[in-house]
């Protein structure tokens, strides 16, 4: 192992203050004009069509808040048709206004450059972490540059086991790709502030050494050449703080992992060139596989907590798409570098997992309608957060518009009033009432499908994507169940976001715990639990439905279908071995699965090997505790870290404020050792692992003292370490 | 290693103690040395009896202590004073975080894979070992380079006027009665047309 001097503590100096020219807005802003106005004006067209189909059967209060939804909702719809429409036609005829395109980056030269690969991790599979940490490493390596960078793993872990699982095996790792002083590894004493406040921690001490960072999530993995090629972009253009890449789901193993990977992997391309068509320089963040200008990110990117209570006032749980609004206010540029391959991620891999995601996703996007308003953001800025709150506002948007139209049509019924309807308020429309009605549902379905259709036609254009997908009658067939599935799945997250928008309301926040990605399967029970409502509610509305007219029963049947039968729904889509039927049949096929990349390859390999290897099985509680305390390597790496971290003076603070190094802390060893780790809640145990003279001292005592003064829970622990 | 003067000893015991507590002895010490990666068998024998040796010299001193006390007692003697040899670390009294240091030393040197035959073993030891134990930090970061994020005034506009508003005393309970009134509107509206 190479020699080193032990870190050293710095004094803050102010950092200079960066100035960039603020760049000509014409261009841009016409583009958001244009894409906007279509969407606006295919808007204004089919809402007057649904106003005249309203009118025909006599105007009323409810008919004017019906309106209002079907505007709001339609919109919602046409602006995703237009990102499908605008992406299709530049990916065919060429998009030249791209981050990629802007200059010859290729042969800029990255020497001198130094970027920090940061994987803030809280409570994460530390196999799968570190192993996709090491694909990413590996690819790196082969590229001939990896001495401009540096791998920081970033632990806010609050759970003892898994912070001792995850300081040995980052020294397993180090030792493997021999990479000490090359990987390092940091936890937070306190994981307060979440994510953001894990990551600002990391700029305080090391920031200023690197010139740029690039923030990873626990399963990112990205492609070596991807990661030097951002780097050159950004060396390239000195006016650009941020790019987004747009990561490829990947190595989804269930059902309805494999259906979202599909439809990411198909569709994104075509959405994010729209995406990109209207916000240009003004692009946006989306928290992770994105590399940042280390400098105004920390001048101007610090996060203000917000006023009020919880859960919309105080810290900024979706900081992404602020710190993005904070750069571009400072004349930084943003872009989506959506044409770079070779950088990844998961997702979750069942439908409840999901939408506890999408929970956490929701508190952090309707706190952004308070920042909203903010003064000096961005015109497109206030478009992105606009339309991530949006984007959970539409469930019970929804949700209101089936239950007035429901409520008319029931009031209609009740009241005994004829159907006869009236000409419509135009003279070119001459389509009888059922036909008009007809008409508007299939705009309607023609707007909400339309970028799917074109993706496929993008797919057509492309031979060789088009082979990564298992050919165009696979993809198209892949796209049609797809759609079927996404029809099922859309009552139960407009049943969900309503919930989720209404307990937020009333003020419930939301627990951000880990995120889990393997697809381990949804239990029977579990899916009773979670969706009992669900289907409660697709029976007796569907009933009730039912009873009342029987045309409008069979017209929102994939309505009702999709409540009642979420409990199969869920429980099905989240096994792995409906995942691998339909795969073998050659459904949802991606480019990563015909053809995987090497480093994608590279993990699926390793992780298969850790799986054999026992690596991966559930270990019990309080292993790593036992660990710490007995193994004498993994103490002494322990207590090395520990020691190490006081030397940054805010980490020294914040253990004397825990108590460390107080006979309180040499209380609970005792404690520990006489009664054995259930002596101990949670907080006591992380109060004494983060003293660092207490686990050297506790480790002694554990071997020293005699067994009659020892819990036998660690006579046991200590006979596991003998021959 | 010489013959032991404690064996010479009464039927059944060693050191004055029962056969069965430096059996318990044996295992304690030999799981320790086994903990530390120590898989020669023939050198793991001979350390586990090199500690026993010297706890069983001290054994007929102290009558009252159990030999498996005295055994580990002495194995953490021995592994202090050589660390504190190999690191040219003057031992102070109290040497658990120097126990901590050499260990660390053990694993980043690689003694259980490269060294095990110098484990314990008085000096002089190979150049290299010695480089490897002294010189080995676990380097956990680069150096720090401190500074300070500071978030910068971000005027909310309008949302700051109304967050205020919702901390004003009845705030929702006239919310509430809003609702209610805009629902007794739309009843109305629904019921007499």
């Amino acid at each position: 192992m190479p020699a080193a001097a032990p870190p050293t503590a710095s004094s803050p100096e102010p950092p200079p203050r960066l100035v960039v020219r603020p760049m000509s807005g014409m261009f841009r802003a016409l583009r958001v004009f244009i894409f906007y106005s279509s969407a606006v004006l295919l808007t204004g067209l089919v809402s007057m069509l649904f106003a005249d189909l309203l009118w025909r059967t006599g105007w009323s209060a409810s008919r004017t808040f019906l309106l209002v939804l079907f505007i709001i909702l339609f919109f919602l719809a046409a602006i995703g048709c237009m990102h499908g429409v605008y992406g299709l036609v530049l990916r065919i005829f060429g998009d030249r206004r791209r981050i990629t395109r802007l200059a010859d980056y290729r042969g800029q030269s990255i020497a001198g450059t130094s970027t920090a690969l940061v994987f803030p991790i809280y409570n994460e599979d530390v196999v799968r972490v570190y192993e996709g940490l090491r694909a990413t490493y590996e690819s790196l390596e082969k590229t001939g540059q990896l001495e401009r960078f540096d791998f920081f793993i970033l632990s806010d872990s609050t759970n003892p086991d898994k912070w001792i699982e995850e300081e040995r095996r980052w020294f397993d790792l180090i030792r493997e790709l021999d990479a000490l002083g090359r990987i390092y590894y940091r936890r937070r004493v306190s994981n307060e502030g979440k994510k953001s406040a894990n990551i600002r921690d990391f700029l305080n001490a090391w920031g200023r050494r690197y010139r740029y960072f690039i923030v990873f999530d626990a399963d990112s993995v990205m492609r070596g050449g991807t990661i030097v090629d951002l780097v050159k972009l950004m060396e390239a253009q000195p006016g650009v703080g941020l790019i987004q890449t747009v990561p490829a789901l990947v190595n989804a193993e269930s059902l309805f992992g494999r259906i979202q990977q599909f439809a990411n992997r198909l569709y994104a391309p075509v959405f994010i060139a729209g995406l990109n068509f209207w916000s240009q320089s003004f692009g946006n963040y989306w928290g992770h596989n994105a590399i940042i200008r280390t400098e105004p990110f920390m001048q101007y990117c610090d996060l203000p907590q917000l006023p009020g209570r919880k859960p919309f006032g105080g810290q900024i749980l979706s900081h992404d798409f602020v710190e993005a609004a904070l750069m571009l206010r400072e004349h930084w540029e943003v872009w989506f570098a959506y044409d770079l391959e070779g950088s990844y991620e998961e997702a979750p891999q069942e439908l409840i997992e999901s939408a506890q995601r999408d929970h956490r996703w929701c508190q952090g996007n309707l706190q952004h309608s308070l920042v909203l308003f903010a003064k000096g953001l961005r015109g497109v800025s206030r478009i992105h957060l606009l339309l991530g709150i949006f984007g959970y506002l539409a469930g019970p948007l929804w949700l209101l518009f089936l239950i007035t139209f429901h409520w008319m049509r029931w009031f209609h019924k009740s009241t005994g009033l004829s159907d006869i309807t009236v000409p419509g308020f135009t003279p070119f429309n001459t389509l009888n009432g059922t036909q008009h009605a007809f008409l508007v549902f299939v705009i309607c379905m023609a707007v909400l499908l339309l970028p799917k259709v074109l993706s496929l036609v993008d797919l057509a254009f492309d031979p060789a994507r088009r082979r990564a997908f298992g050919g165009l009658a696979n993809a198209a067939a892949s796209t049609l169940a797809e759609t079927v599935f996404s029809t099922l799945h859309a009552p139960l997250l407009m049943l969900w976001h309503t919930r989720f928008v209404i307990t937020l309301l009333l003020g419930k926040g939301v627990n951000w715990g880990t995120q889990k990605r393997t697809a381990g399967g949804t239990a029977w029970f579990l899916a009773v639990r979670r969706h009992w409502g669900h289907t409660a509610i697709g029976i007796v509305w569907g009933a009730l439905v039912w009873r009342m007219d029987r045309t409008t029963f069979w017209w929102f049947l994939p309505v009702f279908s999709g409540m009642v039968l979420s409990i199969p729904f869920s429980v099905f889509t989240s096994r792995a071995a409906w995942g691998r039927r339909v795969r073998q049949s050659g459904l949802f096929l991606t480019p990563e699965e015909t053809a995987p990349p090497a480093e994608l390859a590279s993990l699926r390999t390793r992780m298969a090997a850790q799986e054999t290897a026992g690596e991966t099985t559930l270990r019990p509680p309080d292993s790593g505790l036992a660990e710490a305390v007995l193994d004498p390597y993994v103490n002494a790496i322990h207590v090395s870290l520990l020691r190490e971290l006081r030397l940054n003076p805010i980490f020294a603070e914040a253990l004397a404020r825990m108590g460390v190094r107080s006979e309180k802390v040499r209380g609970l060893g005792e404690k520990l050792l006489a009664a054995g780790p259930d002596s101990l809640n949670q907080q006591e145990k992380l109060l004494l692992l983060n003293d660092a003279e207490a686990m050297s001292w506790i480790h002694r005592r554990a071997w020293l003292q005699p067994s009659t003064k020892i819990a036998p829970w660690w006579l046991e622990a200590i006979r596991r370490y003998g021959r | 290693m010489s013959a032991p003067a404690v064996l010479a000893d009464a039927p059944g015991q060693l050191g004055g103690r029962p056969m069965e507590e430096w059996n318990a002895a044996y295992v304690q010490v030999e799981s320790y040395i086994h903990a530390l990666r120590i898989r020669n068998r023939v050198l793991l024998g001979q350390l586990v009896m090199q500690v026993l040796e010297r706890a069983m010299k001290r054994a007929p001193n102290e009558p009252d202590r159990p030999a498996i006390e005295l055994a580990e007692e002495e194995l953490d003697l021995l592994l202090t004073e050589w660390f504190a040899t190999v690191l040219e670390r003057i031992p102070t009294g109290v040497e658990q975080m120097l126990s901590a240091r050499g260990r660390l030393a053990l694993l980043l040197s690689d003694m259980p894979g490269k060294w095990q035959d110098q484990f314990l073993r008085p000096g002089p030891w190979p150049e290299e070992f010695v480089t490897a134990m002294q010189e080995s930090y676990l380097r956990a970061g680069p150096d720090f380079q401190l500074s300070k994020m500071a978030p910068r005034p971000l005027d909310l506009g309008p949302i700051t006027t109304l967050t205020r508003f919702g901390r004003l005393p009845y705030t929702k309970m006239v919310f509430i009665w809003l609702v209610f009134a805009l629902l007794l509107i739309k009843i109305f509206l629904f019921t007499h047309r």
